[in-house]
């Protein structure tokens, strides 16, 4: 689904991303590890669209979308999970996940005529979102008032509700106690399930190695090493470059 | 030739003035690290301070001048003190510090329109005269001084940043304040330096300024526009770069006489901080990082 | 005598209002600090007034007005789109300098400082508005509509979407919105709001010039909206009547009236210091500036 081939990113002298080239394959779980600076979220970012390769291409569903803006790579299918919480503070836990489904309310006109309404069907959507994650009752809370944990399963959650092919999650489990780490994880693997198509950066290896169907390794901007989760494990490879960190 | 020479010579004491401004506000942005717009207010008060003890008061003048630029640097700490340094405890970003500092230009220059009134003052030391001619050109004694001084005044300013221990300390927290921390410098401590110094530094463009033209309440806000579109122009949070922007300020205004009618003089200042805010905003000299994304 | 001075009271007002209402639709819900308001402010005026001298029945002046106010917005939002918190204020703030020294330089268009007199008071179906009750009235449900449009767009997915994009605008990004163009509509719409406040304020005056566009003028605007807080609607009426009365006592106690005004800036100007120091929410806002 998600092709990666030769991207480069350079920030002054140092190459964050150095001809990194890999496949994320429908209806899989992928997991992108690495030490620390191996590049893996600059590669996400290349992917979203927010930094500019030097070079190198991307393709999704054989589309290119090397370069493209941000919200035109969304819309392309891709659905993304930033490391740090990034919620909308100010707004309630149902505004931040309305906003999600759909993007009737970038039209001006068409909102302010009353046009775009707040139809049941997506509220549905919102409910149906908060009773996978066991967040019902907080609805009607403003998004700041939630835990650290809460925020990242609403982020989560909003991830998942905004249309797309393909998920990338920065670190989803970050910061979280290990209960409801556990509790992400079989989220993600019910995703799996629903045909869904999902592409992880994460450091914890036991959530990586439990879920992942294929994993792929990368140290100074390069991919080092791919397969199954216990290969990986084993390599000599990895394990030197994690070593050396 | 003549009036080319002339709007270079205009264009020199001007950029001076600007340049001094400039200088002032660079200082306090390098280490502080937000827009203290309320600069013209210490220029504002300086001025008037000395009306207030030389022309009202009547000490003496070089007793004046001491003490209205010594005023200068105190409201500059007291505004630090008072507003600045509390909304640093909590954690004010530098947007917060800019309203702040918009609030306190205006309430400090409503405070001279209340104490002084609208009308323009005179300080009255210097006699109007010809000038003296200079490669076909007028120029006023007190022109040359405005230029003499400000020369002086930014060698010392070079020496003090590269010689002294204050100096030094002080491109430290500019270039990185958790290092300088780190090492024992106390930023506080920089702080309330940089605003007396950048402040007296503005108080003096003040003093020259109200000698050779006058005082007037909202004098202190034109200056600052200016000086602080040099500061842009040259590259703010570098004190060399401002004090060359606003040269480059004083001498766009006094050329662009020579294209546009006399009345848009005073928009040239503008257009250019526009554009510039837009287009460049590290300006010419500047590094590229100050541009929040 | 005192029923004239309530009314005039009134009717300023309504101006502060809606002046209030379109800053606060840009900063409070939108995320743009924007310092260019009273420039919006001063084109809806000027375009009022130049086309009601030339003959130009009321109310195509006062929507002509709007729109080029917005025109002029969404200018604004192409070059500082990318612009954010206090860089964003420094170029609204030179956008405004330079609309304030075309109004003074321009005197072909604007007659410089001498200003624009002989306003005519708007006239609609052959009713003119000469006395200052009907002007109030007419002012009221400008207010009226000004609120409702405001109201409209908040509480709209499209208002909400702005406050995400207030929130975060790249997460918002990534959501697959046009943020930009968001932004953009959310200044023109804002500048169209404080163009109208600019064309009743030149129809009840019948008199413009530059200095009342000059930048003080926005110290009052931005102080109602922080004091009020931040995405409070209802709070930045309450606050406008309140700024715009709590000075008038002033005139009662024997200052000389030129110094009327620099006291209701220094009023102001403290409060919008002490609320930034104590109350940085506002008195009724729940969101913190920056």
């Amino acid at each position: 689904m998600l092709q990666i081939k030769k991207l480069k990113k350079y920030f002054g002298g140092v190459k964050a991303v150095d001809g990194a080239t890999f496949n994320v394959k429908e209806n899989s779980i992928t997991a992108l590890i690495g030490p620390n600076g191996s590049g893996k979220t600059t590669v996400f970012n290349l992917i979203s669209g927010i930094l500019k390769a030097e070079t190198g291409r991307i393709l999704m569903d054989k589309e290119e979308i090397t370069n493209l803006r941000p919200y035109i790579v969304s819309n392309k299918g891709i659905s993304r999970l930033f490391q740090q919480s990034r919620l909308f503070n100010n707004l309630t836990v149902k505004d931040n996940l309305l906003i999600a489904i759909d993007n009737e309310d970038t039209f001006f006109w068409r909102n302010f005529f009353r046009a775009n309404r707040i139809t049941a069907e997506k509220e549905n959507k919102v409910r149906q979102m908060l009773e996978l994650v066991n967040m019902e009752k907080f609805e009607k809370r403003i998004a700041r008032e939630l835990s650290y944990g809460q925020k990242r399963l609403i982020e989560i959650a909003r991830t998942i509700l905004n249309p797309h092919k393909l998920l990338m999650l920065d670190e989803p489990v970050a910061g979280v106690n290990p209960k409801l780490r556990t509790e992400i994880a079989k989220l993600l693997l019910k995703l799996k399930k629903q045909k869904e198509t999902i592409l992880l950066i994460e450091h914890d290896m036991n959530f990586t190695l439990k879920i992942a169907d294929h994993v792929i390794v990368m140290d100074e901007g390069k991919v080092i090493a791919e397969g199954k989760p216990e290969h990986i494990k084993k390599n000599k490879k990895v394990l030197e470059a994690y070593l050396g960190e | 030739m003549g009036i080319f020479t002339q709007l270079t010579i205009n264009g020199l004491i001007a950029g001076a003035i600007y340049a001094l401004v400039a200088a002032g506000f660079s200082l306090i942005y390098s280490t502080c690290k937000f827009i203290h717009f309320a600069h013209g207010a210490s220029i504002a008060f300086c001025g008037y301070f000395l009306y207030f003890l030389f022309s009202m008061l009547h000490l003496n003048f070089w007793l004046s001048v001491i003490f209205a630029i010594i005023f200068a640097g105190l409201l500059g700490y007291g505004m630090d003190l008072l507003v600045y340094k509390q909304l640093r405890k909590r954690k004010a970003s530098p947007l917060i510090l800019l309203i702040a500092s918009l609030g306190l230009l205006i309430f400090l220059e409503s405070l001279i329109l209340v104490l002084f009134g609208a009308d323009i003052k005179t300080i009255g030391f210097i006699r109007v005269t010809q000038g003296m001619e200079f490669l076909g050109a007028r120029i006023t004694q007190l022109q040359v001084v405005i230029i003499l001084v400000s020369i002086i005044l930014f060698v010392l300013l070079f020496l003090f940043m590269k010689r002294t221990k204050m100096g030094k300390a002080m491109r430290a927290v500019a270039n990185n304040k958790e290092v300088a921390e780190i090492v024992g410098i106390s930023s506080e401590r920089i702080y309330r330096w940089s605003f007396i110094i950048g402040s007296a530094i503005a108080g003096i463009a003040a003093i020259l300024v109200g000698l050779e033209q006058n005082l007037e309440a909202t004098m202190g806000t034109n200056l600052m526009i200016r000086g602080f579109t040099g500061a842009i122009v040259g590259g703010i949070g570098n004190v060399p770069s401002a004090i060359l922007g606003g040269f480059l300020i004083g001498f766009a205004e006094n050329y662009g006489v020579w294209f546009l009618p006399s009345g848009y003089k005073e928009a040239i200042a503008f257009v250019i901080l526009f554009i510039f805010l837009l287009f460049r905003p590290q300006g010419l000299f500047g590094i590229k990082k100050l541009v929040h994304k | 005598m005192i029923e004239a001075y309530i009314i005039h009271l009134l009717i300023l007002i309504c101006i502060f209002i809606i002046l209030s209402i379109s800053l606060q639709l840009s900063i409070g819900f939108a995320g743009l600090l924007s310092l260019a308001h009273i420039a919006f402010y001063c084109i809806g005026a000027y375009t009022s007034a130049l086309l009601a001298l030339a003959g130009v029945p009321f109310w195509i002046c006062i929507v002509l007005a709007g729109i080029s106010a917005m025109i002029f917005g969404f200018l604004l939002s192409i070059p500082t789109n990318k612009l954010k918190g206090d860089y964003l204020a420094l170029a609204t703030l030179a956008f405004h300098i330079v609309v304030y020294a075309v109004a003074l330089n321009w005197t072909g268009l604007t007659r410089g400082p001498l200003g624009l007199p002989g306003i005519p008071r708007p006239s609609i179906f052959g009713f003119v508005f000469s006395g200052n009750l009907s002007f109030l009235i007419l002012t009221f449900i400008i207010m009226l509509i000004c609120y409702f449009i405001a109201k409209l767009i908040i509480s709209s997915p499209f208002g909400k979407a702005l406050g995400a994009i207030r929130d975060d605008e790249l997460s918002t990004k990534v959501l697959g919105k046009n943020t930009f163009k968001m932004k953009t509509y959310a200044l023109g719409i804002s500048a169209l709001i404080a163009g109208i406040a600019g064309s009743l304020y030149a129809h009840y005056i019948t008199f413009i010039d530059p200095s009342s566009f000059h930048l003080m003028q926005m110290v009052p605007i931005l102080a109602i909206v922080i004091i009020a807080g931040l995405a409070s609607l209802r709070g930045t009426i309450i606050v406008s009547i309140i700024l715009v009365l709590l000075p008038e006592p002033l005139r009662f106690i024997g200052f000389p009236s030129s110094m009327v005004g620099p006291m209701r800036q220094i009023i102001y100007a403290l409060i919008l210091i002490l609320i930034l120091l104590y109350k940085p929410k506002g008195l009724f806002g729940k969101i913190k500036l920056g």
